[in-house]
């Protein structure tokens, strides 16, 4: 199978979301507000895909988180397969073009991430859990949707980004 | 700024999303027995390299945290250490002073030198006792070192004393053994920035080795017999068949001074109070 050189691109793009989220992990502060550019990476990726390939990302990155946090196995991979899906199938219902949209979808989708997680693995209840979808996952999706914008504008060319409205 | 969105759902997509939950689903109910291996497996393939990877990040950081801690800490120390060093010095100081207080057979008084920040502190020193104490004018002014200098003038609790350095500063001088007598005054008689003392009217025919001892030989009666004054360095003139006179390593350096003891009676002989600390 042959990439186009548009999917070699943001395949690289994606990629380098990979490294650089393990490679500055400890540079990005508090876990719970830095940005997920892992999540920030599916995401870029479910936008420029089709639902069904951005759900099978979204299953195999759950699957790599799940294997790190040995609590709640498949939750992780609940969470991202049907982030992965919505945010590819969200792309055709809303309209997407807009950076101030785009930003809106990564603070979204990092928010309705952790709501699944969250719920399917058990982790947090009462309090705790609305404290963490409150304040703490919106916190995370607004640092990951800047990263996010900082992202498009810098590989704009890469990703197609038009800069014209 | 638009994107170029041209992706819809199809049958396969759904098809793709609902095997993915499926699966995840199955994850997420299976005992760990099952899904351990699992991520065992992904954590020692996929993600062995992108965990060494943020193990190595993890590690530079510490790093820079560590050395920042280390040189924070060693500046600490080094401050530390310098200020240890000074009161080291002071302490081994007021010891030798301590020893020195308790061999003086005479009459005498403890003072502590009250530098002054005039550029003329190296010739005269002010010290903190006075006619309260006993001390009077031309009282010898000794560290365990040697000979300081001499009481010029005397107040109710303070004094003031010329050092060695100063112009028309004039010393008895001798060999240990007698030998040898002389006069030591400061080289050349320039005063401030005076590094050496000079032994004058030394017959010519005596020849003083570099690193004799010299002390006061206690005549005129202002100094006692027997304070080290300083050792010879070497010949710094001689009028021939006349006088040698000798270049004299003082003991005692201004800046070190910070207590002495004032001699209230010049008579005394100090030859084996000095003797014996040369002898330690």
């Amino acid at each position: 199978m042959r990439l186009s050189a548009g999917a070699a691109k943001m395949t690289a793009v994606v990629v380098l979301l990979l490294l650089l989220h393990f490679a500055l992990g400890p540079w990005l502060g508090d876990r719970r507000t830095g940005p997920d550019l892992l999540l920030l990476g599916l995401m870029v990726y479910a936008m420029r895909t089709s639902p069904g390939r951005a759900a099978v990302a979204g299953f195999a990155l759950g699957l790599m988180g799940d294997s790190i946090t040995v609590v709640g196995f498949g939750s992780g991979a609940i969470a991202h397969t049907c982030v992965g899906y919505l945010v590819a199938w969200g792309r055709a219902i809303f309209f997407t073009d807009n950076l101030i949209v785009s930003a809106g979808f990564f603070v979204g989708g990092t928010w309705f991430r952790d709501l699944l997680l969250l719920a399917s693995g058990g982790y947090l209840w009462g309090g705790a859990l609305v404290w963490q979808l409150v304040f703490w996952s919106l916190v995370k999706g607004v640092t990951t949707a800047l990263v996010g914008v900082a992202v498009l504008f810098v590989f704009r060319e890469w990703l197609n980004v038009r800069m014209s409205e | 700024m638009t994107f170029t969105a041209e992706r819809y759902a199809s049958r396969g997509d759904t098809v793709a999303f609902v095997v993915c939950i499926v699966l995840a689903v199955i994850a997420r109910i299976s005992p760990p027995e099952v899904t351990e291996p699992i991520a065992a497996t992904i954590r020692g393939t996929v993600l062995a390299p992108l965990l060494g990877l943020q193990e190595f990040a993890t590690d530079q950081k510490n790093s820079r945290l560590r050395y920042s801690t280390i040189l924070l800490e060693r500046d600490s120390l080094a401050i530390i250490a310098l200020f240890q060093d000074a009161l080291r010095e002071e302490n081994d100081r007021l010891r030798a002073l301590v020893e020195l207080r308790s061999r003086v057979p005479v009459e005498h008084v403890p003072a502590e030198v009250l530098h002054q920040s005039l550029p003329t502190d190296g010739l005269s020193l002010v010290l903190s006792a006075g006619s309260r104490q006993g001390v009077t004018p031309l009282s010898a002014v000794i560290v365990p070192e040697g000979l300081v200098g001499v009481v010029r003038s005397v107040d109710a609790n303070s004094s003031v004393a010329v050092f060695w350095a100063h112009p028309e500063f004039r010393a008895s001088a001798m060999a240990l053994d007698g030998s040898l007598y002389g006069n030591v005054e400061p080289h050349s008689g320039r005063g401030l920035g005076v590094q050496v003392l000079e032994l004058t009217g030394v017959r010519f025919g005596e020849d003083i080795a570099a690193g004799t001892p010299i002390y006061t030989s206690g005549l005129g009666g202002v100094y006692p017999r027997g304070v080290p004054l300083g050792e010879i360095l070497g010949v710094a003139s001689e009028r021939a068949g006349w006088e040698r006179t000798y270049l004299v390593r003082p003991a005692v350096h201004p800046a070190s001074v910070s207590h002495v003891i004032i001699l209230l009676d010049p008579a005394a002989d100090l030859r084996a109070v000095f003797a014996d600390s040369a002898d330690q």
